[in-house]
């Protein structure tokens, strides 16, 4: 167990045994060495599989929708985690009064797909010592950098620590550099609209409708998603390259001024489509136009949400551009 | 040049367009390549709404409000500035040229522009060509990927 | 019948089937495995411990497919003809085509046959590949099956190193074999040792005595619960399930079309009717269903297990739902318990 670990599990002890909380989302980790699981403690005794690491994959803000708003949550809260839940909490999705965020300072998730790229099938176990992983398979042992083992959208992450915790365990990191995502839009702009299209195509047309960007995701809580409904159906429904498309480009759009850019999204796809290159534009356009940051408080509405007279537009009036 | 007609999906706010003429010439003489959806107000035009006609393969959409400070229901067209806008600029970034998609303030005094601006979107979509860059609803290949 | 192929000329042999079916392998694109078809130079995976991301279901069941077209003016319909050329789909693991075994007896029943089904598997020659290293994910022999299962394999490969054992079990198989030497008593005794030595890298993952009485009997268990915590409803564990069948049948009225689509007993709109009664309201009855199904109610029809131990939902579930803890967690889970609910 790790020094982290304790103090998570003894802040987790204190909230139950206190009760303080009805709840503790946080992981645990069973036999699956890649794979914590999210989890639910509403016990102290249950503590003791308590896990935390750098392959806890999950936002656990997608989990607060399920709950109804009387329920006092305590929930490990990384950076993005807790500006999703400052969004939800735009979004009157939960009380702030009923929630402990018990913040943890980021180092990046793994990626657990370039650790198995990286030392094959049949890992045992992954050891984390600061800036190096240790990873052991049923023949061998690596040793990686973190670095080259983060996932892309936690390499561009640009607040690695909670903002607004209740409890900050761990040492706070340096925040990131925000020309990273920048950069990377950018070099999509600059390519032409052909090669773009085809970029996206390439990465839509892979799609296998299974949703798991949708689930993964703590904005998307909807009741009934756009490509549920039936009457009027507004997508096809099955793996054509329209119904693909339409998915792709919806479901970012949704996520306008609400996205946090945690790529949860993406590290569940289970066919490695990209898809934050889509939401990061739509989130460098909310900061551009509208010096928006999603999550950043608790009270700031998206611009979609909000209106004003004098907005730039590109709509014509007595034809010129205004 | 393309010879083939243009085709043109207009969602037309049912409050912008203040004379009668106007109005009638739209409900009634519109070009057959232009395909009329009216909404209560452009705030009702969702970005799926767009994103349908191209798909259903429009090579350009208009869509035409009321004036910022002249909405019916006071600012639905605010809304639909900020979201629109927006949502062609996504288009763009995809690949569906952002000329593709138009949109039109009308004011009282605008008698025939409506017809003007139709004239015009359309010359601009036919330098375009026909749109390609999003695929239409068309039906899927048989049996799936591998056949 | 037994033949001994040796490495360096398996990419003549696809050349030459390349030349009377359309032959599919194992290639990386993506950065995974995916079967895609043979072309002069491309690159075999046939080495990796795991198989091929999507299942090979769709060769079979297509995600999704028009089944007809109409024309409402004219009250007319039309079933466009189904147009399958042979195939060969070359390196299918075990698991895989023991998969295709347990869906013949849903869609090749000899009462009710599904045409689709029918005309493409007859027209789908199987060689499978054995697995030497099995991954951590599988656990093929704790449902029933091996390594080397051969199940509705047309021909099975054993890879001895230099060449590959071939032990043929059909006619049509053992056609495209039928040119190379015969193997030799050494190679048969080879191919034997190393189908234990991976047999037994496996280790049990859970045991199977008694397991449908017990879980029918905890199906009100609080358990379900439990699991439906972290379970995010995705469709991640069915459509990449080689098992997986379940399917929704839609007119895309836009195109005039209807279409059969897979569908997953995980969303929720699945088991949604139109009165807006769901049945399955929650995560639970969702994840239950799943479980359900692939240890109890295909015993029912099939007298089999549902699952072939290939492992995708575990290396693939977002929320790290291992089926095989699933199940062990359920065994150890006391009858009684139900009754307290």
């Amino acid at each position: 167990m790790t020094e982290l670990e304790t103090k998570i599990r003894a802040e987790a002890e204190r909230l139950l045994s206190e009760s303080l909380v009805d709840v503790v989302i946080a992981f645990r980790q069973e036999d699956a060495p890649l794979h914590p699981q999210p989890a639910f403690f509403t016990r102290a005794e249950e503590l003791e599989s308590l896990a935390y690491n750098g392959l806890c994959a999950n936002n656990l803000a997608n989990y607060l929708t399920r709950y109804p708003q009387e329920t006092r949550i305590g929930m490990v809260v990384r950076g993005c985690e807790n500006r999703s839940v400052n969004a939800l909490l735009v979004e009157k999705q939960h009380t702030r009064e009923n929630l402990v965020l018990i913040g943890v300072p980021c180092e990046g998730i793994l990626d657990w797909r370039r650790i198995v790229a990286l030392t094959g099938e049949n890992v045992f176990s992954v050891e984390e010592k600061g800036e190096s992983v240790c990873v052991h398979t049923r023949e061998n042992t690596f040793a990686l950098s973190r670095v080259e083992l983060l996932h892309p959208s936690c390499q561009r992450c640009l607040h690695p620590n909670p903002i607004s915790a209740d409890v900050l365990l761990g040492d706070p990191k340096p925040e990131g550099d925000p020309h990273l995502m920048r950069l990377r839009i950018a070099e999509l702009e600059a390519l032409t609209p052909a090669e773009r299209n085809a970029w996206f195509k390439h990465e839509a047309e892979r799609c296998i409708r299974c949703y798991a960007c949708r689930e993964a995701c703590p904005m998307c809580y909807c009741t009934e998603c756009f490509v549920d409904h039936t009457e009027p159906r507004w997508t096809d429904s099955g793996v054509t390259p329209a119904g693909m498309q339409a998915w792709h480009i919806i479901r970012a759009f949704h996520q306008s001024g609400r996205c946090t850019s945690c790529g949860a999204c993406e590290r569940a796809c289970p066919m490695d489509i990209q898809m934050t290159y889509l939401t990061d534009k739509l989130n460098l356009d909310m900061i551009d136009a509208y010096q928006f940051e999603v999550g950043m408080d608790t009270t700031t509405q998206p611009p979609f949400a909000t209106l004003t007279l004098d907005d730039k537009n590109r709509f014509i009036t007595q034809g010129k551009r205004s | 040049m393309s010879t083939t007609p243009m085709k043109i999906a207009l969602f037309q706010c049912r409050w912008c367009l203040y004379s009668p003429e106007d109005q009638a010439w739209v409900d009634n003489d519109l070009p057959k390549n232009i395909h009329l959806v009216k909404v209560p107000c452009t705030g009702r035009i969702d970005p799926l709404f767009i994103l349908n006609a191209v798909q259903g393969g429009a090579d350009g959409v208009m869509v035409s409000g009321c004036l910022p400070e002249k909405c019916h229901f006071k600012e639905g067209n605010l809304a639909a500035r900020r979201q629109l806008a927006e949502f062609s600029q996504f288009l763009d970034y995809i690949g569906y040229a952002q000329d593709r998609v138009r949109f039109v303030w009308l004011d009282l005094q605008d008698r025939g522009r409506i017809q003007q601006e139709l004239a015009a979107f359309e010359r601009t979509l036919e330098t375009l060509g026909q749109a390609q860059a999003l695929a239409t609803r068309a039906p899927i290949a048989m049996g799936g990927a591998h056949d | 019948m037994t033949y001994r192929l040796p490495k360096k000329d398996l990419d003549q042999t696809l050349r030459g089937w390349a030349n009377q079916a359309e032959v599919f392998v194992p290639q990386k694109r993506e950065g995974y495995a995916q079967f895609l078809p043979w072309e002069a130079g491309a690159e075999l995976l046939l080495d990796e411990p795991h198989n091929t991301r999507f299942p090979p279901k769709d060769f079979f069941l297509p995600q999704s497919e028009t089944l007809l077209t109409y024309n409402r003016k004219l009250s007319q319909l039309e079933m466009p003809a189904l147009q399958i050329s042979p195939r060969i789909i070359f390196g299918i693991r075990p698991c895989d085509a023991r998969a295709v075994a347990l869906l013949d007896t849903v869609f090749a029943t000899a009462d009710n046959p599904d045409p689709y089904w029918q005309a493409r598997r007859e027209q789908t020659i199987l060689i499978g590949v054995g697995c030497n290293q099995p991954a951590t994910t599988c656990f093929c022999t704790s449902v029933g099956s091996s390594p080397f299962d051969h199940a509705v394999l047309d021909v099975l490969l054993t890879d001895l190193g230099e060449a590959y054992f071939v032990e043929a079990f059909t006619e049509r198989g053992e056609a495209l074999f039928a040119n190379l030497a015969s193997a030799d008593a050494n190679d048969a005794e080879q191919a034997d040792k190393i189908k234990q030595q991976a047999s037994a890298l496996l280790e049990p993952a859970f045991t199977t005595d008694n397991l449908k009485d017990h879980l029918d009997q905890i199906f009100d268990s609080s358990l379900w619960n439990e699991f439906a915590q972290s379970c995010l409803g995705c469709g991640i564990c069915t459509f990449l399930c080689p098992t997986c069948f379940c399917f929704d049948i839609v007119d895309e009225a836009q195109r005039d079309e209807r279409v059969r689509n897979w569908d997953t007993c995980m969303f929720r709109v699945y088991s949604l009717e139109a009165s807006g009664h769901n049945p399955r309201p929650s995560r639970a009855e969702r994840t239950r269903q799943r479980l359900m199904h692939k240890f109890s109610y295909w015993l029912e029809h099939a007298d089999q297990f549902g699952c072939t131990g290939c492992g995708r939902c575990v290396r693939y579930c977002p929320v790290g739902l291992d089926i095989r803890a699933m199940i062990r967690k359920a065994a150890a889970t006391p009858s009684e318990v139900m009754h307290a609910n």
